[in-house]
């Protein structure tokens, strides 16, 4: 029963060698069928084994094959299905199909061939982040965690005639990178230490014992660092807001719902180590809010629909990983969960507008598409009072378990974190308001355009805003008489939870303040952007929030631009006066004494002749004194 | 001084030291030679005209250039002569000692003559001897 | 004796079959029978099975190693033929005559991988030597080659004259022309026990040889013949005849060179006569223009890598010889084959050889890589073997790095013939390819490669 495993990611991986490899001769529809119906089976996979874990606990780690066996040093290409990565795999198979079923139609006007590719790009990536989360060891994660990151970089490179989508995706790539580089020097100090790289071994007290606090605090750091690459924190967020290059299905599936928690999950699978690294989890917390509040400070003055949804998923990035900071494992992952719902539909939200609006971003030129797009208008709707906070939607009660942990450790976290809350509800609104509400300030042409999105696109909108509504039942606080099951879920593997303790009064005290705040953040910017929709050029500070605080800016003037002044000058300098001088000054050599041993060859028999017998005499006279030549020479040597 | 010891190394050794007359006589061979040219140079009288270095061809005047193109024919012919001519001088040996090699030798003989037959059908085959084309 | 005599044999036959035969296409025929004939009759010699048994006092002795050289020639011979068949019968109305002179110079050959005495070395070498001269005037309206032939004579005739001076010192030395007497003779390591005609007699030994096998600094006619010779006879005389010499060569001095005291020394006059070699023929193949005398340059060079074995003489250098000669000679054949075909031997000749003769460009290729001795071609085992032996001695490592450095340099030359192929614009001409040739090249290209992934293929044979 168990070899259902292996089915999970085999489904995706076919569904990307038939799409990629018979892209010119399959029809859009088939290949649409092919590629979504891969992650629908895989979907059905995944539930099944979530029902299986749910009553029976953890599946045993299955192994596929010796991946690695040198000496004493073994890991294995294995699987393991416990409860946080059961949820993850619903999670990536769920939202994962529901987008696939909208991409047939958004990208319906592709040429076959890029059709194809699409879909070939998006179910690999599908399986790499089932590796990703499936895998029993850091290795098999590691390859996940590559996996997705090229997945990421073909798809934002999408359409790659555009240079400027070049660019992004080179970015998301090389930010990657650097996150990346910090994850695989973790393993290596792992491998170090312990010798081992498997969940089960690494995460005992016999293993734990071997590492001192210094190996812990830096092996969870540069872990960290990883989690910073992939899910976009400070200082390498800067890439996942130019990534919206690709296409919006894309921006929903990997840059919101799945890959960017991707470090969620890496750290959650920790949070054994973490728990005993006091530092790091500071560093996790701060970092955490810092993301959460300069994303959403940015968010506030952005006019382009994707990049304020991007800029908001740095902002909730940066909540889940306070909940991690201040031990809310299952808070994190919650909210991973209600986000991955909420924000997809936001996203695919936006895509239909994009869709209706004839590929214009820009919320300055939209207005008025209540009437035009009602499906998407009532979703957007849910989504954006999901995100929120607005209860009983589902964000409510994830964001609330976060503030609640992270009052517990400091309240000016939680101060910070619900500042940041009632900008979300203020930036949110604006966005709905200027692009729903009001009358349409596109031209002519547009308007005609307009129009709602087939249900191919509508169909997972609803269901995504009603997983949206629905979300947070699973999570329901004691507080509100709720059971929390997800808590009890997720126990077995987030062994190292520390449940805030606070009295109920003070939760209710607390849920009151953020909600309070939220709402009126919500109402006047629903009552400000409804009556005057026309944004201004910013001035002042807006100006500053308005380019994203120049923290590109500064990248390139601190980092870049040094590294390609350093790269020239080693080309320019280096290379082509030194390197190249050397190998083309030998080469040069080379052809002068060829050019001169050549007149050696002189075409005269008696000169040869002569050359001949001179050579005889002096071998005759190397020969006879080569017991005084050989003295000379060790003597000179 | 390596050179000096094996030279020494060789007249005490084995029979190189019998080649020792053979170099006293190269080396008056070759001072004979030149005392007798010095001597001839400096004692004969000279008498140097451009008649002295004309060609001498038995009194008769020269007539252009000796290096004419001669038929290949002519060639062909002398070196075949010699060829063969060289073979036929081993049958002088093969005559003296014809009854002491008895029947072995008659037979090795016949094959040497085989050969020579083959060798002189292919000639005359190949049209090495026609002298009219 | 088999070989000797069944090829002198069959050289007559060729002579007489131009009689004959009208038709200039039979002769390829009749030589391909002939080798076939040649290589079965040796390879049943070798197995214990000889057809004239003549006592020839022990001035030849027939080894395996000799016997299986012989093997190797002859087939490469086989594989020239049927590859440049076509090309020889395009110079002249003697075709048979030419089937006939390479018979002869395989009768040399014989000579040469068993001789045990020093007139059979020197009756060998004439053998081998005359009707190379005659094949290099082979094309008598072009004057280039008839310079070549007279130039090839003339130092030919001045390396006999050191050689016969060599053996007549050494008979002076030693009393004797057997070669295991001369070896006895001179084992003693110090100059006391050792005849100064003797040693003086093996310089000139090894002067001679060195001119036959091209050795810097007696390499000078090469350049000169190979490029003035016909290609296909080039072709021939850079192959089978230059392997047979260093066999010869490395017969002359098995013994002799392992003496190493500390007054005398061989290593040290053959390392000058290495190093020589590999300046002059890698160096000098730089800057050529034509391909086909870039080739004569690179025949030094690759004669400097087969000296190592005569340098360091153990059974690495024996086995590599035979190995060096499978694989230089496969990879010569193949390249001077493509050659013979090409309308322009320069290096623009071959510009764009790629898109025009597909096929004849990846064979050129695999040819080229073996020669410069490019892992999985038979010639990077060859190179490897070589180099081996010498480390395998202990000493003169440097020689090995020089080797290595040399080996680089060459890999420029032979890819400029690579990169004219695939990767410059032009329309390079190659006249009359056949079907039937385009595989036999792709089986010689194939034969390397299998050569370069299991070289034992060859060297078990040495032993079974």
């Amino acid at each position: 029963m168990n070899n259902l495993v292996y089915l999970i990611p085999l489904f995706p991986l076919a569904g990307f060698l038939i799409n990629g490899l018979f892209r010119k001769s399959l029809n859009k529809p088939l290949i649409g069928i092919i590629g979504s119906g891969a992650i629908l089976a895989s979907f059905v996979v995944s539930l099944v084994l979530f029902f299986q874990v749910k009553s029976n606990g953890a599946l045993p780690v299955e192994a596929l094959f010796s991946f690695i066996n040198v000496h004493d040093f073994k890991i294995d290409f294995a699987f393991q299905v416990d409860q946080l990565s059961s949820i993850f795999l619903l999670i990536i198979t769920g939202i994962g199909f529901l987008i696939h079923v909208y991409s047939t139609s958004y990208m319906h006007d592709e040429p076959t061939e890029h059709f194809g590719r699409y879909f070939a790009y998006l179910n690999l990536f599908v399986f790499s982040m089932l590796l990703l989360v499936m895998g029993a060891n850091f290795v098999i994660m590691f390859i996940g965690w590559e996996g997705v990151g090229l997945c990421s970089y073909l798809l934002i490179g999408f359409w790659f005639k555009n240079n400027n989508y070049n660019y992004a995706a080179k970015k998301a790539f090389v930010m990657n990178r650097i996150g990346d580089l910090g994850f695989l020097l973790a393993v290596f100090w792992l491998l170090a230490k312990v010798g081992t790289v498997n969940y089960h071994d690494v995460f005992t007290a016999e293993s734990l014992a071997k590492l001192t606090p210094t190996d812990i605090t830096a092996i969870t750091l540069l872990l960290f660092v990883g989690a910073a690459g992939k899910s976009a924190q400070i200082p390498l967020y800067t890439w996942l807001p130019d990534a919206m290059a690709g296409p919006t299905p894309v921006s929903a599936l990997i840059h919101a719902a799945t890959m960017v928690t991707a470090g969620i999950y890496m750290i959650a699978r920790s949070n054994v180590l973490y728990s005993l690294a006091h530092v790091t989890q500071n560093v996790i917390a701060i970092i955490g809010i810092a993301t959460a509040l300069l994303a959403a400070t940015i968010a506030l003055k952005q006019n382009d629909i994707k990049k304020v949804l991007a800029y908001s998923t740095v902002s909730q990035l940066g909540y889940m990983f306070l909940g991690l900071g201040v031990g809310a494992y299952t808070g994190a992952v919650f909210h991973v969960m209600t986000h991955a719902f909420f924000k997809a539909l936001l996203f695919l939200g936006a895509g239909s507008v994009i869709h209706a609006a004839g590929g214009e971003q820009d919320i300055r030129k939209m207005g008025g598409l209540k009437k035009y797009m009602p499906y998407t208008h009532l979703t957007f709707l849910v989504g954006c009072i999901a995100i929120a906070g607005m209860p009983p939607f589902s964000g409510f009660f994830s964001k609330d378990e976060i503030l609640a942990a992270a009052y517990a450790r400091s309240p000016i976290l939680w101060g910070l974190g619900v500042l940041g809350a009632a900008m979300t509800a203020f930036y949110m609104f604006r966005l709905y308001a200027t692009t729903f509400l009001g009358s349409f300030r596109g031209t002519h042409d547009q308007e005609h355009h307009l129009h709602e999105s087939p249900a191919a696109m509508t169909i997972p909108l609803v269901v995504l805003a009603f997983l949206s509504v629905i979300g947070g039942a699973v999570g329901v606080p004691e507080a509100l008489h709720g059971h929390h099951e997800l808590h009890h879920f997720l126990s077995p593997v987030l062994t190292t939870e520390v449940a805030p303790e606070l009295g109920h009064s003070t939760e209710y005290g607390l849920m009151a303040v953020s909600v309070v705040l939220a709402l009126a953040a919500l109402l006047f910017a629903l009552n400000k952007f409804s009556k005057k929709p026309e944004l201004g050029e910013p001035t002042g500070f807006g100006k500053v929030l308005a380019n994203k605080w120049y923290i590109d800016e500064l990248y390139d003037a601190v980092i870049v631009n040094p590294l390609l002044k350093f790269a020239d000058f080693l080309k320019n300098v280096v290379e082509k006066s030194g390197i190249d001088g050397i190998v083309n000054g030998v080469g040069r050599f080379v052809q002068y004494l060829s050019r001169q041993l050549r007149l050696l060859q002189s075409g005269q028999v008696g000169n040869y002749i002569l050359f001949m017998v001179l050579s005889i005499v002096v071998l005759f006279l190397v020969f006879w004194n080569q017991a005084i030549i050989l003295q000379f020479l060790q003597k000179v040597f | 001084m390596s050179l000096m010891n094996i030279l020494l190394n060789a007249t005490e050794g084995n029979n190189a030291a019998n080649y020792f007359p053979i170099g006293v006589q190269l080396i008056f061979a070759i001072g004979f030679i030149a005392t007798m040219m010095i001597a001839t140079h400096l004692l004969g009288p000279k008498r140097k005209t451009a008649d002295k270095l004309e060609n001498f061809a038995s009194g008769i005047p020269t007539h252009g250039n000796a290096r004419q193109p001669i038929a290949i024919k002519y060639f062909l012919v002398a070196i075949l002569f010699v060829l063969f001519d060289v073979e036929v001088i081993f049958f002088y040996p093969y005559a003296v000692n014809f009854r002491a090699l008895g029947w072995d030798g008659f037979w090795k003989v016949l094959m040497f003559v085989g050969f020579f037959v083959v060798g002189f059908t292919y000639i005359i085959k190949k049209g090495a001897l026609t002298w009219e084309d | 004796m088999n070989a000797i005599i069944l090829s002198a044999v069959w050289g007559v036959i060729m002579m007489f079959s131009s009689i004959l035969f009208k038709n200039k296409g039979a002769f390829k025929y009749i030589a391909a029978i002939g080798l076939i004939v040649l290589t079965v009759a040796n390879i049943a010699n070798t197995y214990g099975c000889d057809f004239f048994n003549i006592n020839t006092h022990e001035m030849l002795r027939y080894t395996r190693f000799g016997l299986f050289f012989n093997t190797i020639a002859f087939l490469c011979t086989l594989i020239y033929v049927l590859l440049s068949g076509k090309e020889i019968e395009k110079h002249g109305n003697y075709v048979a005559e030419y089937y006939a002179l390479i018979f002869f110079v395989l009768c040399g050959v014989s000579i040469l991988t068993s001789f045990n005495n020093l007139l059979m070395l020197f009756l060998g070498i004439e053998i081998l030597s005359i009707p190379l001269y005659i094949l290099t005037g082979s094309d008598k309206r072009n004057l280039k080659g008839n310079e070549a032939a007279l130039k090839y004579f003339l130092m030919g005739s001045f390396s006999t004259g050191l050689m016969l001076m060599g053996i007549a010192l050494i008979y002076g030395g030693t009393g004797s022309f057997q070669i295991d007497v001369v070896r006895s003779a001179t084992l003693f390591g110090t100059f006391s026990g050792i005849s100064f005609l003797e040693v003086a007699g093996l310089l000139f030994m090894l002067v001679a040889m060195a001119f036959k096998v091209s050795a810097a600094p007696f390499h000078f006619w090469t350049p000169d013949v190979y490029d003035g010779a016909p290609t296909v006879f080039t072709s021939f005389m850079a192959t089978v005849v230059k392997a047979a010499a260093f066999i010869a060569f490395i017969k002359l001095f098995e013994v002799r060179i392992a003496d190493t005291s500390a007054v005398i020394n061989w290593g040290m006059l053959l390392s000058l006569l290495i190093i020589a070699t590999l300046l002059i023929g890698n160096i000098t193949a730089v800057f050529q223009q034509s391909v086909k005398r870039m080739l004569a340059y690179s025949s030094i060079a690759q004669a400097g890598f087969m000296l190592f074995a005569v340098f360091s003489l153990n059974d690495f250098a024996k086995e590599g010889l035979i190995l060096y000669a499978v694989a230089y000679s496969l990879a010569t054949i193949g390249s001077f084959a493509i050659l013979a075909k090409m309308k322009d031997i320069t290096f623009e000749g071959f510009n764009g050889l790629a898109k025009s003769h597909p096929v004849l460009a990846a064979t050129n290729t695999i040819f080229l890589l073996s020669l410069a001795g490019i892992p999985l071609t038979a010639g990077f085992f060859a190179k490897y073997y070589m180099l081996a032996s010498v480390v395998k001695t202990g000493h003169y490592l440097w020689l090995v790095i020089l080797g290595v450095l040399f080996a680089a340099v060459s890999v420029y030359y032979y890819f400029r013939v690579i990169q004219a192929m695939y990767f410059k614009e032009g329309d390079a001409q190659a006249e009359d390819v056949t079907p039937g040739f385009k595989i036999g090249l792709i089986i010689v290209a194939a034969l390397i490669i299998l050569v370069g992934i299991y070289p034992q293929v060859v060297l078990n044979w040495l032993y079974f």
